[in-house]
């Protein structure tokens, strides 16, 4: 049974954009276990996956399929080879039945269904095979997406964080799947950031952090302690001068917020907290806990169901972007060329986005002054030291790290009273990033309210007056940064609460879920 | 610093008049092609194609082309103005019908003289803004595709239109057409002995304002925002539902100010014709306009009377070489293409490119 299977060597990825994804990685996976990647955003797991499933080609490195050397161009020869891979975001035409979905794309004489009604028998793996798959929960989707590889004759099943938008019966229908898969001799991948899960259902364990291994195991022999320190073990930390907060009035407070998704689950599960004035409270996190529907229900992009959002002592629930504006709120979007910018406008239209009917503004025929919106602009330019061809220069032209402190000096200079602050330095050099983090203290300093989400660990523990940690739409724990060990905040970011982890009780890992 | 933007500006705006110039010589390269294998003779076809639209000896001809070029001027607004909130608007044809029979409705009551002009105006431009405010408020609340809308709306209007032309506004002299604007309610000849009436003051005049509307007024903001980046614009506090259903009513009250301008302002009729044969094609035509004028107030001034000096020109070919009036559409109908597709010409410029570079 403990023939190696897959096996990577030394593999290098780097992005056309200079990104250095994959540092080196060995990975190997015997035949028939079910074998768990774990790490943080930004690790390499997927990227390594993707790679072994053919859709990424490595800079450097050689891999090895049950001892023969292999070199896959496209997902159709690891396919070919018995490897295939299910995305987070399925694969599957939403207007055809579950059936046709299956079959897409196999040459006609392929496509059986009795075929797939025994494969389906004999794995326990049941979907309604003429339903639409539009119509189906996703969990359904999922399980047609796995039958979709088993039919094409995969051994080697990887999944990426398969568990992200499953309800807790489905994950268990999913574990009990594949623990039946592995008994007939399927090999399993298993992506995910979820300590539970991976110590529940696995037999060894790669942890990935910054693009290399930093360690394998036993399932049997590993501790959440000791995964979660390995999964968010810190490299040297930039210091930031900070002088100590003072904290005023609570002028955000949010209570028992209920968010939905785009999918229609809930996002987020009856939150409670509130910022004050003069801190700035970090929300860490892996990506894809609910912390973008928060931030968009907080800032009127999206339906609260039920519970209240309060701004500046006012009930703000479910109210328009303007009229938050209007309250003193600032919001710097997590993406800014989707939500921050326009970015075919120009400099100086998009330095009045959001506040292009203040009266300073507008003339009496409800005109712009662009006389006086380019001064405004250029006064961003300057005070934000913006690189920028000229205030009518369309947004596009200017570089990544120039668009995002367009984006962040327009919201200071809304005066805000509240800044909500989405992944402000994602992607930016570390000039503008360290730019960008002053800022945000300096405005804590001059007695705003920062709320700030990242899955930058090393941002929320620098910025931070007081943390949450948030997982599966709900806070793990909330605390002052430097009570906090790594440990004890890779084990939230896993999923187990702080009361857990501090009553001391050793967590037990499968016994909960 | 200030010249890197005049640079980059400039470059951008030289780039999309090259396209539009590429496509309009496409067009008249290939209908001269399709000209000789007919058996005729293109150089001389086009020659009196310019002289019948350009002449600078006889201002008949060059009021011919300002003429024709009034009514698509407007209709060119209407889709404008809907790519600009990124929608795309082809009911222009419906609410220019709606608009006329807006001219027509006014001038079969009894007025004062001085009322009948302004109030054909403001009934017929209501009338068309009525018109595509239905395809705005089913797009926005009902999801409803505004380019399946616009298109059946226009049918729906011709046949009202059509239905009020027989049996509502018959003209008892004259079976082929209803009642005509009474004389005090039509737009001044601007040279007499030509159809050239103050309807294309009008009309530049609304393209001014729709100009000044879209980048220096904030409802003009919002439309552009929503157009380019919705969600961009939803985060800014823009509520997009609102910015596109005002992109229908500016557009419904352009297309429906021209079907007015036709009714007032066109001799010798002053009315509706058979068929609605006078008002026929003036909305589609408009989205050619609009594409050659880059979707731009500013270019579709130019874009206008060039469509206009094609139109009046086709007669003169028609006259000096036989050339069937068709023949136009063609060249119309290529160079949309060749505009529709500006990818193709992208792809042709960087495989020459390319090829430049391989040569060094």
């Amino acid at each position: 049974m403990n023939d190696v299977i897959v096996q990577m060597k030394n593999i290098v990825k780097i992005y056309p954009d200079g990104t250095v994804a994959l540092r080196g990685v060995d990975f190997e996976v015997r035949k028939g276990e079910i074998h768990g990647l774990l790490g943080e955003n930004g690790a390499g797991k997927t990227t390594l996956m993707k790679i072994l499933s053919g859709l990424l080609r490595p800079t450097s490195g050689e891999i090895y399929i049950a001892g023969k050397k292999v070199s896959f161009k496209s997902a159709s020869e690891a396919l070919k080879h018995g490897i295939g891979m299910v995305h987070q975001h399925l694969a599957l035409v939403p207007a055809f039945t579950a059936y046709e979905n299956i079959v897409l794309g196999l040459p006609g004489r392929e496509a059986s269904r009795e075929k797939i009604e025994k494969l389906m028998e004999e794995t326990g793996l049941k979907v309604p095979l003429d339903a639409l798959v539009e119509d189906l929960p996703f969990g359904v989707r999922q399980r047609i997406e796995i039958i979709k590889m088993l039919y094409r004759n995969v051994d080697i099943l990887i999944l990426d964080e398969p568990t992200t938008n499953l309800t807790p019966i489905e994950t268990k229908e999913l574990f009990h799947t594949l623990k039946e898969l592995k008994k007939r001799g399927k090999t399993i991948i298993f992506i995910t950031h979820k300590l539970r899960e991976v110590l529940e259902v696995t037999d060894r364990i790669t942890v990935l952090r910054r693009g290399r291994v930093v360690g394998r195991t036993e399932t049997a022999k590993a501790t959440p302690e000791m995964l979660a320190k390995m999964m968010v073990g810190r490299e040297v930390v930039m210091k930031i001068e900070k002088k100590p907060a003072k904290p005023g009035e609570p002028v955000l407070i949010v209570k028992d917020l209920w968010v939905k998704n785009d999918l229609g689950e809930w996002a987020v599960k009856g939150l409670s907290f509130a910022v004050y004035s003069g801190e700035i409270f970090g929300i860490a996190g892996v990506e894809g806990n609910g912390q973008t529907e928060l931030v968009e229900a907080i800032t009127g992009l999206r339906r609260v169901e039920k519970g209240q959002v309060i701004l500046m002592g006012k009930d703000v629930t479910n109210r328009s972007p303007s009229e938050l504006y209007r309250l003193g709120l600032s919001h710097i979007p997590e993406d800014r060329h989707k939500l921050g910018l326009v970015l075919d406008m120009t400099v100086s239209e998009n330095s009045i986005l959001g506040i292009h009917r203040l009266k300073k503004f507008l003339g009496s025929l409800l005109n712009l002054k662009w006389r006086v919106i380019d001064k405004h602009a250029r006064e961003i330019i300057e005070k934000f030291e913006i690189v920028a061809p000229g205030t009518r220069a369309p947004a596009r032209s200017l570089s990544g790290g120039n668009q995002q402190k367009l984006v962040v000096g327009r919201e200071l200079s809304k005066s805000p009273q509240v800044i909500v602050a989405a992944q402000p330095t994602r992607g930016l050099d570390v000039a503008a990033t360290e730019y960008i983090r002053k800022l945000l203290i300096k405005m804590r300093d001059k007695g705003k309210a920062v709320l700030l989400v990242s899955a930058d660990l090393d941002e929320i523990l620098q910025l931070s007056d007081r943390m949450a940690v948030m997982y599966e739409g709900e806070f793990m724990g909330i605390a002052k940064p430097e009570e906090l060990t790594e440990e004890r905040i890779g084990l939230m970011m896993g999923g187990y609460k702080m009361e857990q982890i501090s009553a001391g009780t050793k967590p037990q890992p499968a016994a909960s879920s | 610093m200030p010249s890197s933007q005049f640079w980059i500006i400039f470059k951008e705006k030289l780039e999309r008049v090259a396209e539009i110039v590429i496509a309009i010589i496409i067009g008249f390269i290939i209908a001269g092609i399709m000209m000789w294998l007919g058996g005729y003779d293109p150089i001389a076809a086009y020659i009196a194609m310019f002289e019948y639209s350009f002449s600078l000896t006889d201002p008949y001809y060059l009021a011919m082309t300002l003429s024709f070029a009034a009514p698509v001027m407007l209709t060119a607004i209407t889709f404008a103005v809907g790519v600009r909130a990124g929608l795309f608007n082809i009911g222009a044809e419906g609410q220019l019908y709606m608009g006329a029979l807006g001219a027509i409705m006014v001038a079969s009551w009894s007025l004062p003289g001085p009322l009948y002009l302004p109030l054909a105006m403001i009934i017929g431009s209501l009338m068309g803004a009525a018109w595509g405010l239905i395809a705005g408020v089913l797009k926005v609340y009902r999801g409803v595709n505004e380019v399946v809308s616009t298109i059946m709306l226009n049918w729906i209007a011709f046949w009202i239109v059509e239905y009020a032309r027989v049996y509502v506004y018959p003209n008892p002299i004259d079976a082929s057409k209803t009642i005509s604007m009474p004389p005090a309610g039509r737009l001044p000849i601007l040279i007499k002995g030509t159809e050239l009436s103050a309807s294309f003051i009008v009309s530049l005049v609304f393209v001014g304002i729709a100009f000044y509307l879209l980048w220096y007024m904030v409802l003009g903001y919002e439309i552009r925002a929503t157009g380019l980046n919705p969600s961009a614009a939803r985060y800014g506090g823009i509520n997009p539902k609102k910015t596109m259903l005002w992109a229908f009513i500016i557009g419904g009250i352009a297309a429906g100010l021209a079907g007015v301008c036709e009714i007032a302002g066109r001799p010798p009729s002053y009315a509706i014709t058979t068929g609605l044969s006078n008002l026929m094609g003036l909305g589609f035509d408009g989205i050619t306009v609009s594409l050659l004028g880059a979707n731009h107030p500013l270019g579709i001034i130019p874009a206008s009377i060039f469509i206009g000096a094609l139109s009046s020109g086709a007669r003169g070919m028609q006259i000096v070489t036989n050339v069937p009036l068709e023949m136009v559409k063609a060249v119309q109908g290529i160079i949309i293409i060749a505009l529709a597709v500006p990818g193709i010409v992208r792809l042709i410029r960087s495989k020459i490119l390319r090829r430049e570079v391989k040569v060094v």
